[in-house]
């Protein structure tokens, strides 16, 4: 088949050799059509994330391979090959397609069932269309593998759950408050944890943010980004009834919001719930405060038990996803097959009518003259003779085709009649 | 008559077999959605909900009057209009967890209820009157709320039980916020209470000028229950409104109100009160087909 993929990723390649082999979104159009014009027959499109890099090439002359690949590294980022060639792995054919399936439906990626490299697996082949690089061989694998990621992800639980400690946070919330646009979230030391949670809470809707911080100007900063308002750290406790979500982690060495501040909130609040997280270690919140009604507090450590189940949850599935894929993998090689099939008994056909062509010229010198209704019926015959001998090999060629093994069938064929070798003496 | 039951009551029991089915459906399509379908839950309730309505007018036309003549008849409109508002509110607020509570208690009183088929007790008025659609429609329908906000309460309880214990399981993945539920709870006890309002008045009045119930009408222990649950009910929309009693507590008065309401709705009849109801008086399908002497015998 000739498809080929060189590539590394987050568990083949430390980052130190990723940031090198990587491609900024803006090389990736001048990669490929370099990568073109070293193979001019050939289709590819790269994939650049920050956990893995990895281009996919075919081509039908023989061209390609992982040596040629390694080379285009190489030659595009000006490294020597012993620095990464450690690191990439090479899959051919069948393989290949696997492994962008398992890419696409992120069973391959560093989180399990994260959603993004769907994205990312698009992106990389839009650039590589806008770029014209692809064909019919990698449009038809890439928007497969688009669809085996889709199918992966609804009919299996392997992106369900969520397995970070700030959106299960956002998760928690989402079981407490109907919508976030009426809510206040207090956010209690402005460090990066935090202001992920408060990212996640305002895509999903939330307005009015207030923020407090031993280092004001951090606190405005973080404040100013989120349209929200920062208030002096003693202030506080005066700030605490009108938030309905507090999200906490000071590097205080003691709890900074005790019972009695939440039971009087409470009160102010005329029983209105109140969702706390404390994300700090050690904790800023009094855990008894969890006894209040109406108080819902939760701990970094009760956010991480939840994303390790989700994330357990998830692992439980792979054996679901993979017989997905393999099903999808199967389908791909038959389309490939039969779309193969096509052009390589035209392949034959020619090749033999050639050798036809080349004896009747031969032929014709040594007859003289004759008639030239004669001589067509010796064309008719010899065409008739080639005919009926490819009649035979064209039929099981279409039923390999349908049936799997077409693959296996033309390279047989090639061989048999040295159709590659001819291929190959012409360059 | 052969059988214990009219040909009219076995399709109240279509619906009971719909009902039960359903259940099974809900509930498991909160645990296991995969094997249980939640499009095929919805063809259930909607069927079972048709066969009982289907029952519920036959008996009306025959009668001449709303399905409320005898104590088995109301126990059965009480329970349609149960269901049909929960199906009304899961479809208008996308609840998929509401009916899997409701269906299971609603098949269950069902299935109670068929032991009232030979309560002999049946309405002695004549009830074609303006003060059928005054006082039984409005206090049926405000039952029927009522009761749905009693299972918002115990919906809102669970979910507040599992986000306080932390046990995050595959209920607490279907059941909607504690806001939703108690923004419902709050709907159906506001839906529910003015009706009950009208109920009671309309009914103080009846009692007054027909003189139905007796001198000491207020005596009767339908009416004592029936100021009990509207106390109730007043007062969780004053505690509500003005003082800091929100969420939980919300729920737990909601259910204790609904016990009132159960035994307003059901309690007298079982002491033996009356309320409007004697033996030996108009009795509709009875008077029609008499009853068979024993079932045991006959089924055998």
């Amino acid at each position: 088949m000739n498809l080929h993929t060189v590539g590394l990723n987050h568990d083949s390649a430390p980052v130190e050799i990723r940031e090198k082999i990587a491609f900024s979104a803006s090389s990736v159009p001048i990669a490929l059509s370099s990568f073109t014009q070293s193979f001019p027959l050939s289709e590819a499109v790269i994939l650049s994330t920050c956990n893995r890099v990895e281009i996919y090439a075919t081509s039908p002359d023989n061209t390609l391979s992982k040596e040629a690949l390694l080379d285009f590294f190489s030659a595009f980022h000006g490294l020597p090959k012993e620095k990464f060639a450690d690191h990439m792995y090479h899959h051919q054919d069948m393989n290949a397609v696997r492994h962008l399936f398992f890419v696409a439906s992120s069973l391959n990626s560093g989180v399990l069932g994260e959603t993004q490299i769907i994205s990312q697996v698009k992106e990389a082949y839009m650039t590589a269309t806008a770029a014209e690089t692809t064909g019919s061989i990698l449009n038809q694998l890439f928007q497969r593998s688009l669809n085996v990621a889709k199918d992966v992800h609804t009919k299996t639980s392997i992106g369900k759950g969520n397995i970070s400690v700030s959106t299960v946070a956002v998760d928690l919330a989402i079981k407490v408050f109907k919508d976030f646009s009426d809510k206040t979230i207090f956010i209690i030391g402005a460090g990066e944890m935090c202001e992920l949670v408060l990212k996640h809470l305002v895509e999903r809707g939330a307005k009015t943010a207030i923020v407090a911080n031993r280092n004001y100007d951090k606190a405005k900063s973080l404040a100013e980004e989120y349209d929200g308002k920062a208030i002096n750290y003693e202030n506080l406790d005066d700030y605490l009834p009108q938030a309905d979500i507090v999200i906490s982690s000071t590097a205080s060495p003691r709890p900074v919001i005790h019972t009695e501040h939440i039971k009087s909130a409470i009160k102010a609040r005329r029983g209105n719930p109140i969702l706390l997280i404390d994300i700090a270690v050690p904790r800023d919140i009094d855990s008894q405060v969890a006894k209040i009604d109406n108080v819902y507090l939760y701990n970094i450590d009760d956010l991480q038990t939840v994303a390790n189940n989700n994330a357990k949850d998830r692992k439980k599935d792979i054996g679901n996803c993979v017989v997905i894929i393999d099903n999808e993998v199967e389908k791909f090689m038959a389309w490939f097959e039969e779309l193969k099939i096509g052009p390589a008994i035209a392949q034959l056909r020619n090749h033999f009518h050639e050798i036809g062509e080349q004896e009747l010229e031969r032929l014709r010198p040594k007859l003289g003259e004759i008639a030239h209704e004669e001589w067509e019926h010796i064309v008719y015959s010899m065409q008739r003779t080639l005919n009926k001998i490819l009649h035979k090999p064209a039929k099981v060629g279409k039923e390999k085709a349908k049936n799997g093994g077409g693959y296996q069938y033309v390279e047989t064929i090639k061989h048999l009649f040295g159709i590659h070798h001819k291929d190959e003496s012409k360059k | 008559m052969i059988n214990l039951l009219s040909p009219i009551q076995y399709i109240f029991i279509a619906a009971i077999v719909l009902y039960i089915l359903d259940s099974v459906w809900e509930v498991g399509s909160l645990f296991r959605p995969g094997t249980f379908n939640k499009r095929l839950s919805n063809y259930f309730i909607l069927t079972g909900l048709s066969f009982h309505c289907a029952f519920l007018i036959v008996v009306s036309i025959r009668s001449g009057t709303l399905p409320i003549t005898t104590l088995f008849e109301s126990s059965t409109f009480y329970l349609s209009l149960i269901v049909l508002l929960s199906v009304i509110l899961k479809f208008l607020y996308r609840l998929q967890a509401l009916t899997p509570f409701v269906m299971p208690i609603v098949t269950g009183f069902s299935i109670a209820s068929i032991a009232l088929i030979r309560n002999d007790l049946a309405l002695t008025y004549n009830l074609k009157t303006f003060w059928l659609f005054a006082h039984i429609i409005p206090l049926f329908l405000g039952y029927a709320s009522f009761t749905v906000s009693f299972i918002f309460s115990v919906m809102y309880l669970t979910q507040e039980r599992q986000l306080k214990k932390k046990s995050f399981g595959p209920l607490f993945e279907s059941l909607p916020s504690l806001e939703t539920l108690d923004a419902l709870m709050w709907k159906t006890i506001t839906l529910g209470f003015p009706l009950l309002t009208i109920g009671l008045v309309s009914g103080t009045v009846w009692a007054k000028t027909s003189n139905i119930l007796g001198l000491l009408w207020y005596l009767d222990p339908k009416v004592t229950l029936g100021a009990l649950t509207w106390l109730i009910y007043a007062a969780i929309l004053h505690l509500r409104l003005g003082a800091s009693f929100h969420g939980t507590r919300v729920a737990i008065v909601t259910i204790a109100g609904f016990v009132i309401v159960i035994l307003t709705f059901i309690g007298p009849f079982l002491m033996g009160h009356k309320h409007g109801y004697d033996k030996g008086s108009v009795k509709l399908e009875q008077e029609i087909e008499p009853e068979p002497p024993g079932i045991e015998k006959v089924k055998s």
